[in-house]
């Protein structure tokens, strides 16, 4: 069986990749309180929520990411 | 604003954090401990302060010096007296002299659970203990006006437990010698010593609930309600709120416990009321109502509906305190809020995105939505309250403070007779099938 080796620059990768999620969840956030005229205290206290909708971004931006690179996968095999 | 999860008035919550499960000598400490820490609640809460049968609890229990203690004697040795037996057992300060009950099997098992105590079989030889400071009346319905008389001129304090008393005219004449005596009077009405009925009164007071519209109450049970007897000769004698001769069935040993707590929160007794009972169930024998409805009318246009049964239990027991804005559940400790708060944004956001994927495109819809109850778990009115204690123990603390402090609280008698006098109307409203006012010139 084959190790996969996961290096420190693809982790570091991941990581800007999810906190940009929990960026992109946290203006979600301010959005909502804004549109529903909520109180601003819930950006701390429903913290969980948005790390909640900051995975379920970073699932979304995986699936996309993953279709985009059996896309380019597939074109390198036709045109090599 | 519809408070979140509450605490009980002033930080009482951790007051009533204590276990209550221990006996003996750990209880009675245990016990030592929570009186302190009630004292100082008790010292500092302004709702507390507005409640005058709460004042004798500010005084920290006192050492446990023979001197210092205050004895008791308990008349009525049955289900309630060997309750009050266990409260008092813990009740630092406090000792149990003497225990007094004309069916012996009871006084014997009394007897057998108090060190020390002098039996006695018939109550006036009890009275004549010279250093007894008081008297606990824990007694058939029809013998509470006469014990609290003789108590009275004995010059003994008394604590009587509910409802007040058979008649109206008793209930007069226990107010009359009462306000004679400079004795202390206590009712047996926990619920004005439950740190969540007070939570509930703070709630009410506060506005929460907007002005009261309505309290219904009621109390139901699915039983026979009798005690198991030795010999079919004691039926009456034991089974004795069954029986008009010594009680006023539902109304008294139940309704009373709700009707207090209406009139307490309303701050008012009744005008008058109307009511029907009946026997449609327990056909045995008994001479009491197994099932009531009353109506009471209070000033302003409030109505306190209350009814009891013991052929279903569905429902249990309630006290609903409603208002335009929301509804109390007193025993089960529970606000329910007519606009209840808002979700979080964040949470109305995801909610409107699912319903836009999700949601039927409505072609033609009732025109009519039935109002059914709302499915709604409401809001905790006190945080988890691990007292075991239903007010019960610590009003039989008050009591034993009030008598050491010498402070008679005449607040305590007029909630005796608003309460007493209540489910004597209703009894009489249903018997005679009319409506019944409140009687003018009752004085407390």
């Amino acid at each position: 069986m084959t190790g996969i080796v996961i290096s420190s620059r693809r982790i570091l990768r991941e990581l800007r990749i999810y906190a940009c999620c929990v960026l992109a969840a946290l203006l979600v956030n301010v959005y909502s309180i804004v549109r529903f005229n909520t109180q601003w205290k819930e950006l701390l206290t429903t913290l969980h929520i948005t790390l909640a909708v900051a995975c379920v971004f970073y699932v979304l931006l995986a699936i996309v990411r993953g279709a985009a690179f059996c896309t380019r996968l597939a074109l390198r095999r036709k045109t090599g | 604003m519809i408070p979140t999860r509450g605490s009980l008035p002033h930080g009482l919550r951790g007051v009533m954090d204590f276990d209550s499960s221990s006996a003996g000598m750990q209880g009675r400490a245990d016990r030592r401990e929570f009186l302190k820490r009630l004292a100082v609640v008790a010292g500092s809460s302004a709702l507390i302060a507005e409640l005058p049968w709460w004042s004798p609890l500010r005084a920290e229990p006192v050492a446990e010096a023979a001197s210092d203690r205050v004895r008791l004697g308990l008349v009525g040795v049955g289900t309630r007296g060997n309750l009050h037996i266990s409260h008092l057992l813990r009740t630092p300060g406090v000792q149990l002299a003497a225990l007094c009950d004309d069916y012996d099997p009871h006084l014997q098992a009394g007897l057998a659970r108090v060190n020390g105590a002098k039996g006695f079989s018939d109550f006036r030889h009890m009275l004549d203990m010279p250093d007894l400071d008081g008297v606990l009346i824990a007694t058939p319905l029809n013998q509470h006006a006469r014990m609290c008389l003789d108590a009275f001129s004995a010059g003994k304090h008394v604590f009587c437990e509910k409802s007040l008393a058979y008649t109206i005219e008793e209930c007069q004449s226990i107010a009359d010698a009462y306000r004679g005596s400079k004795r202390v009077f206590q009712i047996g009405h926990q619920r004005m010593f439950s740190p969540v009925f007070l939570r509930a009164l703070e709630l009410v007071r506060s506005g929460t609930i907007g002005q009261i519209t309505q309290i219904r109450a009621y109390w139901h049970r699915n039983g026979n309600w009798r005690n198991p007897i030795p010999d079919p000769s004691l039926d009456r004698r034991l089974n004795w709120r069954l029986y008009r001769e010594y009680s006023c069935g539902l109304m008294t040993e139940l309704a009373s416990h709700h009707m207090q707590v209406a009139n307490w929160f309303l701050g008012a007794h009744p005008l008058s009321c109307v009511g029907y009972g009946s026997i449609n169930y327990w056909k045995d024998g008994r001479e009491l109502y197994d099932n009531v409805n009353v109506v009471y009318r209070y000033p302003n246009g409030t109505h306190v509906i209350y009814d009891s049964l013991i052929s279903n239990k569905f429902y249990g027991m309630e006290v609903q305190v409603m208002g335009p804005k929301g509804l109390i559940e007193a025993e089960a400790g529970r606000l329910y809020a007519e606009t209840p708060p808002p979700a979080p944004g964040i949470v109305q956001l995801i909610n409107s995105i699912e319903h836009g994927f999700f949601d039927t495109v409505p072609i033609g819809g009732p025109t009519w939505v039935p109002d059914l109850k709302r499915d709604t778990r409401g809001v905790a009115l006190v945080h988890d309250d691990n007292s075991g204690d239903d007010g019960t123990g610590i009003s039989l603390a008050a009591f034993a403070n009030a008598i050491r402090l010498g402070q008679p609280i005449p607040a305590m008698m007029e909630q005796a007779c608003h309460s007493g006098v209540c489910v004597l109307m209703g009894q009489t409203a249903m018997e005679q099938q009319r409506e019944v006012a409140w009687p003018e010139g009752f004085r407390i």
